[in-house]
């Protein structure tokens, strides 16, 4: 099919989809994994107790059902019985006890081990201060029976049983070809699909699992090409030689000439950008000129300038999730702003002493913080000087000692408020802003425990509008999209905010 | 001939050495760790990943660690690719890369040398213009310009080549042209600069003197010497093609090496840095030995005494 001459060739090959992941994924393993590259993978050929539906709800899967105890601390999961690995092993809640062991052994050093710190006894076990594993709060009562105590009740619990790093895994298969169980002829998954090859760096080819419990997959074949050049991808798009691409291969300018394009689709993900302040440092650290500063940003400029179709955010919790309200945030309002800036004790925007706004050194970002800048000085008079650090020194340098003003951006790992809520408080390690409310931090924990959904809503909308309106320790700025183009043969492309792609339901014909 | 080889390789090892101390410290000085991530993640859980790396060693145990498994021909682990050595990495990438550089190696001498001589005899006239205005296009275009134009031209408009991807002898063609274009331009222009001076040499007037053919005179007396300094670039030149280019294989999605040497340091995958360096260094040294060895047989002033 991919062969030199463009003319004469048939443009798709029927049950074959042939897709762009970019780059090479960091790993299989869904224990140290922790990139989307790797999970867009591992949600393929991989299945867990529970799986996400398009909509991000949470069905059953590996378990058909279970029962939680009153107390919101155990769960219970009652396993199929008809789930088969890809080497026709039954698929028993002993393979779940101990994947979820070993992902928090700390000699595994799983990075995402912390997404299990809600049960019993697991960020001990994970910091090597207890051996006993025994007393972990995970137990496969039988084959079909796999219990979880948790340490305190957690509404979110459930999600965490559709996300890779809880799905189960098979110690005969990791005992026996150590660190290389993940490459292809050695890997045993239980998924609609399996690896049948992977060659680094360049492409991974699934074949379809005919004996799925929910049936063979749509096509026989996945061909995962890692083209990192956007404009490469694209191209090979154009010559039908990818049937399916997202913003990975997308240039903005191919965004334009695409958007009314029947194969053109976009739709917003949960994933938030924001600008935020280091409360510590003057003149941030009086609230006044926080609240100024989010006054003078009109949020309409971002979508304009980044054209993707994203969405102004109004608040920290995306309108997608529980929680989210339009006032949670400041409003645009530049007179309103001098005004605050005014009682601040600076009569002019000049007065207040030039500002650092500190992002990594990436196209898109740079846009972003080009246009806040250019509102701060035309709203508000205020001087903002860029100053741009390549990746991983910028993360350090927010780590360590954040600038008065940086610009950040936050994934939901799961979709629940609490994925973006619990960020902000005192106790977060991601918590750059050093803003620290006690009412934050109990409204967060009473939610993380609440079982009534409303009012459990109603607490992480509190919570929301004190820290972006009343504290205003961020600004939120905008929402990421994901921009798809699918040729007319492929049908059943199921996209969801989480951006994970699930291709079990694509069909090419 | 032998004597010159084992020098090279007994010099080698401490020149291997200091490269591997140099980098070994100066990765670890720029600020940012490998595992510092959009998400931060909490302390328990990094101890347990530099514990798996040792990284949680003072730095002398690791500098010695490090050196020990150097010894026993183990690169080490990649922090990024988690189960994966950096041998493996290495080895699964490098054939491409030495392919690819391989091709655009020969296409640059076989183009870049023919188009200075051209050149060169042909001073100031017609053929002297075209070709030096052809190097100086491949020397100040850049590689991803130059790609992007193949790529529009023979793949999406013309359709005659694919547009990237490794898959077949035809998805070589644009890469290896690609990145032959620079280094060509640059052999045309050295070879017609020491064309030039060796014309003017009293041996090749005499060769004319004594009634040598043209042909003879250009090939045996003035093209033979002429390549002294084209060969001295060939050295680092091959160790440069054959170990990646960053924009040729990102622009054509190949999968070689040259990569790692942007991306291990943006991950700062120490191991892997040193990994791209060490094999860096050892095929410089490989490839000037080589050119050593070439200056003896083309120039016998040059021959050292065994």
């Amino acid at each position: 099919m991919l062969t030199g001459c463009g003319q004469g060739r048939a443009r798709y090959t029927p049950d074959t989809l042939r897709v762009n992941i970019g780059n090479e994924p960091p790993g299989l393993d869904w224990h140290t994994a922790t990139d989307s590259t790797s999970f867009d993978v591992v949600s393929n050929i991989m299945v867990g107790l529970t799986q996400y539906t398009p909509d991000v709800k949470c069905k059953p899967s590996c378990a058909k059902s279970w029962d939680i105890s009153p107390d919101g601390r155990t769960y219970t999961f009652h396993l199929r019985d008809d789930v088969k690995w890809s080497d026709g092993k039954p698929v028993t809640a002993y393979d779940f006890e101990y994947a979820w062991t070993r992902l928090l052994s700390p000699e595994t050093a799983a990075s995402y081990a912390f997404f299990l710190y809600d049960v019993e006894n697991a960020k001990e076990w994970n910091a090597g201060k207890l051996r006993d594993a025994a007393r972990l709060g995970i137990k496969a009562v039988d084959a079909q029976t796999f219990k979880v105590t948790l340490k305190k009740p957690a509404a979110y619990f459930i999600y965490l049983t559709a996300f890779c790093a809880s799905f189960p895994m098979r110690r005969d298969v990791v005992q026996k070809y150590g660190n290389r169980w993940t490459e292809a002829g050695n890997m045993v998954t239980n998924g609609p699909f399996t690896l049948q090859k992977w060659q680094h760096e360049y492409k991974i080819e699934l074949a379809a699992n005919p004996n799925f419990f929910e049936g063979a997959p749509g096509v026989k074949l996945i061909r995962m090409f890692m083209v990192p050049e956007q404009s490469t991808a694209f191209a090979l798009y154009e010559n039908d030689e990818l049937d399916f691409i997202d913003n990975r291969s997308f240039a903005t300018p191919d965004v334009e000439r695409y958007r009314e394009s029947p194969e053109y689709k976009n739709f917003p993900l949960l994933r938030e950008s924001y600008l935020a302040f280091n409360v510590k440092k003057k003149p941030f650290d009086n609230v006044l000129v926080r609240r100024a500063f989010a006054m003078a940003i009109d949020k309409n400029v971002f979508p304009k300038i980044l054209r993707r179709g994203e969405r102004p955010a109004d608040s920290f919790i995306p309108p997608a999730l529980a929680g989210s309200a339009k006032d949670s945030g400041m409003p645009f309002d530049p007179d309103l702003a001098k005004r605050v800036l005014a009682q601040a004790g600076y009569k002019t925007g000049a007065e207040v002493p030039a500002i650092d706004l500190l992002y990594p050194n990436r196209e898109d970002v740079r846009l972003i913080v080009e246009a806040t800048q250019d509102q701060l000085k035309r709203n508000l008079g205020v001087r903002v000087n860029l100053v741009n650090q390549e990746w991983k020194v910028y993360l350090a340098t927010v780590r360590k000692d954040a600038p008065p003003l940086f610009r950040n951006s936050w994934g939901a790992d799961f979709p629940d408020p609490e994925t973006f809520m619990n960020l902000f408080t005192s106790y977060n390690g991601n918590n750059d802003t050093k803003w620290s409310s006690p009412a934050y931090d109990a409204l967060i924990e009473t939610a993380e425990t609440e079982r009534d959904p409303v009012k459990r809503a109603d607490m992480y909308r509190r919570a929301d509008r004190i820290m972006c309106r009343e504290a205003c320790a961020i600004v939120p700025a905008f929402l990421a999209t994901q921009n798809i183009m699918v040729k007319p043969w492929v049908k059943g492309i199921a996209m969801n905010p989480l951006d994970l792609q699930f291709f079990k339901t694509v069909t090419v014909k | 001939m032998l004597t010159l080889i084992l020098k090279r390789i007994l010099m080698a090892l401490p020149v291997l050495f200091l490269v591997a101390t140099l980098s070994f410290c100066l990765i670890r000085v720029v600020p940012g760790g490998p595992f510092d991530a959009d998400k931060n993640l909490p302390d328990e859980i990094v101890a347990n990943l530099k514990a798996k790396y040792n990284l949680d060693k003072p730095l002398p145990e690791q500098y010695v660690l490090y050196m020990q498994r150097l010894g026993r021909g183990d690169l080490g682990v990649s922090y990024k690719y988690v189960s994966r050595t950096v041998n493996d990495i290495l080895l699964d990438a490098f054939p491409v890369s030495l392919v690819l550089g391989g091709l655009a190696l020969a296409l640059a001498v076989l183009v870049g040398v023919p188009l200075g001589a051209v050149a060169a005899l042909g001073r100031g006239r017609w053929q002297d213009t075209l070709a030096m205005f052809l190097s100086t296009f491949g020397i100040s275009v850049p590689g991803f310009v130059i790609g992007a134009l193949f790529i529009y031209i023979f793949g999406i408009q013309l359709r005659i080549l694919p547009v990237g991807l490794w898959e077949s002898p035809w998805h070589m063609i644009l890469p290896a042209i690609t990145l032959a274009f620079s280094p060509a331009a640059y052999l045309a222009r050295l070879t017609r600069a020491s064309a030039l001076e060796i014309v003017q040499k009293d041996w090749v007037r005499t060769a004319q003197a004594k009634g040598l053919s043209g042909s003879a005179t250009v090939l045996k007396h003035i093209m033979r010497n002429s390549l002294v300094p084209v060969i001295t670039v060939l050295g680092p030149l091959t160790a440069i093609l054959i170990t990646g280019s960053f924009v040729v294989e990102y622009i054509y999605a190949i999968p070689g090496m040259g990569r790692f040497f942007i991306t291990a340091v943006m991950n700062r995958d120490y191991d892997l840095i040193l990994g791209t360096t060490l094999i860096f260094a050892v095929l410089l040294i490989m490839a000037n030995t080589f050119v050593d060895i070439a200056y003896q047989i083309l120039d016998p002033r040059m021959r050292i005494s065994d």
